[in-house]
């Protein structure tokens, strides 16, 4: 079980998050919709450790993570696919994938490169390509391989459809389907809401660093406040 | 022909000494720290080399383990305040240290001889030490980059953020960098130290920072090849064009500008990338 409760996060003054608590099951995939600047990757950053909370708390399995370092974050398992992609672009594919085992700090790992190359065939073709040569999609999928190499328990994936065509969009979320199926617990961080509301099991809603709406996703498809606000219809 | 072979091996023996600081250089660059300390860590690294001989009659052997332990706490000692700077801060705070290291050189007389340096060292190191120790650190600087730790620094050099979020502990990894650098300094200032009979304070300074420096940048900084390659290339053209000796910087320079805006990763990195690629068409990976 992964909590985070009352988190708040101030950016020299500015606060990004105003006690936010969310809560994501073993197994279950939890979905963070939101517009810009709503907190979305605030949230996860503090989670990583990347930012430090003004208040609040994040536990996992039994282990309080406030304000941990990044180090010790990915050590209790919390593995963070970050927004934009940052692959190792000098790098190889292969060797992008060989530094995410640095993360496994003695875990058994969950994903062997077989089963990544399974999963994403087109990385297996790549592997001895420079990573900054692949296509942006293709990037995501190292992104998120990259991710699983380091035996996540918590996997935490920020905006995986950012700038990538619907065709592409649509390989990485039924890569992430059959992760889903595999058992995986994700926290997913998506602007489309139409996207991560079908891939998910529940969902929160966050506007301006206050959560508005949670519940499950499939009922969320159809509240009224969300298809106007976020899926563009009535 | 052996008195050709003599002819060169002084020469030979610069380029083995500037190697090793050239891969004190590479190291920390290679784990995204940027740091000019070499320079001044070689020469705290040679005068204690230089003292323990000089003032104590140690054993070579001694004095260059002291040599290389006071190389090694002096970075540790610098990396904690570097640790709070990036990128060009990282420079500048270097190159202060470097100033810093030379003038309380010239102020403890009593230590290090001042500004007269540090004279009558027993000459106890030839080629042949030098070149065991060349060796053995080309070694490990290679074992380092074809392993996890070197991957680490890859990762660390291109996105801190990414690679703190992969596990890999930023100051744990840019700390020990740095005493790898501050090590291999003092090692080859200490071999430096007796080698040449005499040390001079202004021998450490701002002039050396950017002779080593370029062996780098010329070489390549990606690959252990490249200091290799940029000493060698640097300490043999003055040579070649010794009617030209006065204007030995210029040349530097020159090379420097022409190799940055046509070579920005270096002559060995540029190389080895070209083999990959024509490998990858090759085999029909690239598309």
């Amino acid at each position: 079980m992964f909590t985070v409760e009352n988190i708040q996060v101030s950016y020299s003054g500015i606060r990004a998050l105003r006690g936010v608590s969310i809560e994501v099951a073993d197994g279950e995939t939890v979905a963070l919709i939101g517009p810009n600047g709503a907190g979305k990757s605030s949230l996860l950053n503090t989670v990583s450790g990347l930012v430090r909370p003004t208040a609040g708390s994040v536990r996992f399995q039994g282990r309080d993570l406030t304000g941990s370092a990044p180090w010790t974050v990915t050590q209790a398992g919390i593995l963070q696919v970050p927004e934009g992609r940052h692959v190792f672009s000098e790098m190889s594919v292969l060797e992008n994938l060989l530094i995410g085992e640095t993360a496994m700090h003695g875990r058994t790992p969950t994903h062997g490169l077989d089963d990544i190359f399974a999963l994403f065939p087109i990385l297996a073709e790549r592997r001895e390509q420079l990573a900054g040569s692949l296509s942006g999609g293709q990037q995501q999928m190292l992104a998120i391989a990259r991710g699983l190499m380091g035996a996540p328990r918590l996997l935490l994936l920020d905006e995986p459809s950012l700038g990538l065509a619907p065709v592409i969009i649509a390989q990485v979320f039924s890569a992430l389907a059959e992760l889903k199926k595999q058992g995986l617990t994700i926290l997913l961080v998506e602007q489309n809401a139409h996207l991560a509301l079908s891939a998910s099991d529940r969902t929160y809603v966050i506007e301006q660093g206050v959560l508005v709406k949670s519940g499950r996703s499939a009922d969320l498809q159809n509240d009224p406040d969300i298809t106007a606000s976020y899926l563009g219809q009535g | 022909m052996s008195q050709l072979i003599a002819g060169y091996l002084p020469l030979f023996d610069l380029y083995l000494l500037h190697l090793g600081l050239a891969f004190s250089q590479y190291i920390v660059l290679r784990a995204g720290v940027f740091s000019l300390a070499s320079a001044a860590l070689a020469g705290i690294g040679a005068y204690t080399a230089g003292i323990f001989a000089v003032k104590l009659g140690a054993h070579p052997l001694l004095g260059l383990t002291a040599g290389t332990l006071t190389g090694m706490l002096a970075a540790l000692f610098l990396s904690i305040p570097l640790a709070r700077l990036r990128g060009v801060y990282q420079a500048i705070a270097t190159v202060a240290f470097i100033q810093i290291v030379v003038s309380l050189n010239i102020y403890s007389e009593g230590l290090t001889g001042g500004a007269m340096g540090l004279n009558g060292i027993p000459k106890s190191v030839g080629t042949g030490s030098l070149l065991i120790a060349a060796a053995a650190v080309t070694y490990l600087v290679w074992a380092i980059e074809r392993n996890r730790l070197g991957r680490a620094f890859n990762a660390i050099r291109q996105d801190e953020a990414v690679a703190a979020s992969l596990g890999i502990s930023i100051t744990w990894h840019q700390s020990l960098a740095f005493a790898i650098s501050g090590a291999l300094a003092g090692l080859f200032g200490g071999l430096q130290a007796y080698h040449s009979y005499a040390l001079d304070p202004n021998q450490f300074g701002f002039h050396l920072l950017i002779t080593i420096l370029s062996y780098v940048i010329l070489g390549g900084r990606n690959s252990v090849l490249g200091p290799l390659i940029g000493t060698a290339i640097l300490i043999i053209l003055p040579e070649l064009a010794r009617p030209l000796a006065a204007n030995r910087m210029v040349i530097y320079g020159a090379m420097l500008i022409v190799v940055i805006n046509y070579l920005p990763k270096g002559i060995a990195d540029t190389v080895i990338q070209q083999v990959r690629d024509r490998r990858l068409r090759l085999s029909g990976g690239a598309s």
